[in-house]
């Protein structure tokens, strides 16, 4: 008969408040622990695959966009530049490991189509996470691109779509699905042939269509059954991509369409070569580069850590409410037990006894409202990193319990307890001999 | 055991409690009578502890419990008093053989490796022992003054009090209640102090004191 058993007894007696009472806590611990876990693991997963290269070079515009379209897949890219950047990268052999380009231009259900080299696939690199060597490009099933118009599809853009190897597909012009209702068009007069597809990775590799320079090259010039007026029309629509500005490209670099690629990305000698690379692009070149992992770190630190401080705010200010809701939950069960205290005091209870197994109460309904909490954070987690995997290929943990966790908990704690002082302190405090003689 | 002496204590604006004298005897069975508002239960509380005289002297078993404080008169108490009340006060959320260790556990004068036989054995003394883990709202309200009469022996107690403790059942049930309280007291050798207004219930007891006139309006 310990005073937790007492003040679980008390709790279970009045089930339906107490379960009222720890939903509101387990509400307001979701929101903090969902926010800090995904927040942590979106921004972990970000990082490590943005180790994935030292730098990308592209058209000058967005650093961050340059590296959410090439690294992530995600936004639409700053422009073109002309493939022979990427050779003269290539040949800086001082600094450059290894150089990839990559053209994006085309998409399929929505994935991008990845114009690139097959050395990419040889490409590997060291987790940021567990220090072991990343290597998302490795085959599932066929073998990788050889010729024009053949293609090697990511982990899940075959799940999603079906494609089998040797089956075909056709490709829709833009990196955005656009229905051919809404003026898309497709190049449905060069399908692709699937002749590779790539084990899982978890990373937004999964997410692509990969194949070589000349197929997307080929592509883009105009085939037979598909309208220049379309064209014309369809690149009009897509944001950030007027036909005028790549026309005006063009003329700018002095190459033609069929020479120019999205971005390159760049393996370094050396990680520590990063800054002193990118300066010193931009100072003799006119293209721009991006280091990934500054980038991220970036707009994790800016927007993201914005976006992280309301929505903890909004978490602080459900515990404050939770902790009333605590507060008043305890004081009103005080005031219909007034009696059963009484009997208690009568019975020779102590100070701390009615004290400690009021405040006790406080503290199971916390602990369990916490543990409910990570729960269902967890749950919330799970359900997002899903749609975070299926959007943008990012795989995260959901059950995290990390010191930031543990120090939110805590507080949401130290809270609940607080407001169990009050009523508490009125327990102890009631007249015996009164309170027994109200009927 | 039980000294009361010019004991006063203010009831209210113009309302007094005053008891000249009162000697109980160890071991003496002794019904409080009187009518309603008489101040009997005040005496009681003043004797037991719930409530404080402003003057005056009030010793239990050597104790003069109006110098104590709020702590000590919880553990004089947990450590010397028995209650038996009208309407049982049994708390709910528990059962009956915990109902009855509470009280062990509060009073801390029995070890705890003792707590669940002494319970098992009091409630199977009183009749009860086919409900030792029913709670009290699934009992009747004969069963459940039992459970307190058990309640208030557990600790071996030298003094016990019961405040109307058959005023809330039928008269058979009374009867019954009242020959087990008394049974078990004179078995248990304990003083025993019975509140009751009801002159034939007084009667069963060897010693009266009469209540009336206890409490007494005064000059504000």
């Amino acid at each position: 008969m310990s005073l937790w058993h007492i003040a679980w007894s008390y709790l279970w007696n009045r089930k339906f408040t107490t379960i009222l009472t720890i939903l509101s806590v387990a509400l307001a611990v979701a929101l903090i622990s969902s926010v800090l876990t995904l927040r942590e693991e979106t921004r972990k997963r970000f990082e490590e695959e943005g180790q994935a290269f030292d730098l990308v070079v592209g058209a000058k515009g967005s650093p961050l966009q340059l590296v959410l379209s090439s690294v992530y897949f995600m936004d639409s890219p700053t422009g073109n530049i002309p493939y022979a950047e990427y050779e003269q990268l290539k040949a800086d052999k001082e600094y450059v490991k290894a150089a990839f380009p990559i053209s994006i231009g085309d998409s399929y259900l929505g994935f991008r189509i990845v114009g690139t080299v097959r050395e990419l696939f040889e490409h590997k690199w060291e987790s940021l996470l567990t220090g072991a060597q990343r290597a998302p490009f490795q085959l599932a099933d066929g073998r990788y691109f050889e010729k024009s118009m053949e293609a090697v599809l990511g982990a899940a853009v075959a799940q999603q779509t079906g494609l089998k190897v040797g089956e075909t597909f056709v490709s829709t012009h833009g990196v955005i699905a656009v229905p051919e209702s809404l003026g898309g068009h497709s190049h449905a007069n060069l399908p692709y042939t699937v002749v590779g597809i790539l084990k899982p990775s978890g990373s937004p590799f999964d997410r692509a269509v990969y194949t070589s320079l000349n197929s997307v090259w080929d592509a883009h010039r105009h085939g037979p059954n598909e309208s220049g007026e379309a064209h014309e029309e369809h690149h009009e629509a897509e944001a950030g991509h007027p036909e005028e500005e790549e026309e005006a490209a063009y003329q700018e670099w002095g190459a033609k369409p069929e020479s120019m690629i999205t971005a390159v990305l760049v393996q370094l000698q050396s990680q520590l070569l990063r800054f002193q690379y990118r300066e010193k692009i931009r100072e003799t070149t006119s293209v721009m580069a991006a280091i990934p992992i500054n980038e991220i770190a970036t707009f994790y630190d800016q927007f993201l850590g914005t976006a992280k401080l309301v929505l903890l705010a909004v978490g602080y200010l459900v515990v404050i409410i939770s902790a009333l809701s605590i507060l008043i939950g305890l004081y009103l069960s005080i005031i219909q037990r007034k009696r059963d205290l009484a009997v208690m005091r009568a019975l020779g209870a102590s100070t701390y006894d009615i004290f400690g197994a009021v405040l006790i109460e406080a503290f199971w309904v916390t602990i369990l409202g916490i543990g409910c909490g990570w729960l269902v954070g967890g749950a919330v987690s799970f359900g997002l990193g899903k749609y975070l995997a299926w959007r943008f290929g990012l795989t995260i943990s959901a059950f995290n319990l990390t010191t930031e966790h543990l120090g939110a908990f805590a507080t949401v704690a130290l809270v609940g307890l607080i407001a169990g002082i009050l009523p508490a302190w009125q327990a102890y405090h009631g007249d015996v001999a009164h309170d027994l003689a109200e009927r | 055991m039980i000294i009361v002496e010019e004991c006063r204590r203010q009831l209210g604006p113009g309302v007094q409690f005053y008891c000249e004298r009162l000697h109980v005897p160890e071991g003496v069975h002794m019904a409080l009578w009187g009518p309603s508002g008489c101040g009997k239960s005040t005496l009681l509380n003043l004797i037991s502890g719930l409530l404080r005289a402003d003057s005056g002297k009030v010793q239990v078993d050597g104790i003069d419990i109006s110098g104590l404080s709020e702590g000590q008169l919880d553990a004089f108490r947990g450590e010397r008093v028995g209650f038996v009340f009208q309407t049982f006060n049994l708390l709910a959320p528990f059962t009956a053989m915990q109902n009855v260790m509470l009280s062990m556990r509060f009073s801390d004068t029995i070890p705890a490796a003792e707590w669940k036989p002494r319970a098992e054995s009091l409630l199977e003394r009183v009749g009860l022992g086919h409900r030792l883990h029913s709670k009290p709202k699934t009992m009747s309200v004969g069963e459940q003054q039992r459970v307190a009469i058990a309640r208030a022996l557990a600790n071996k107690h030298k003094l016990i009090v019961a405040d109307e403790p058959t005023g809330s059942l039928d008269p058979k049930t009374a009867t019954a209640v009242m020959d087990l309280l008394l049974e078990l007291c004179r078995e248990s050798n304990v003083t025993l102090l019975l509140v009751t207004h009801a002159r034939e219930i007084a009667d069963r007891l060897p010693a009266l004191y009469d209540c009336t006139g206890l409490v007494q309006e005064v000059a504000p």
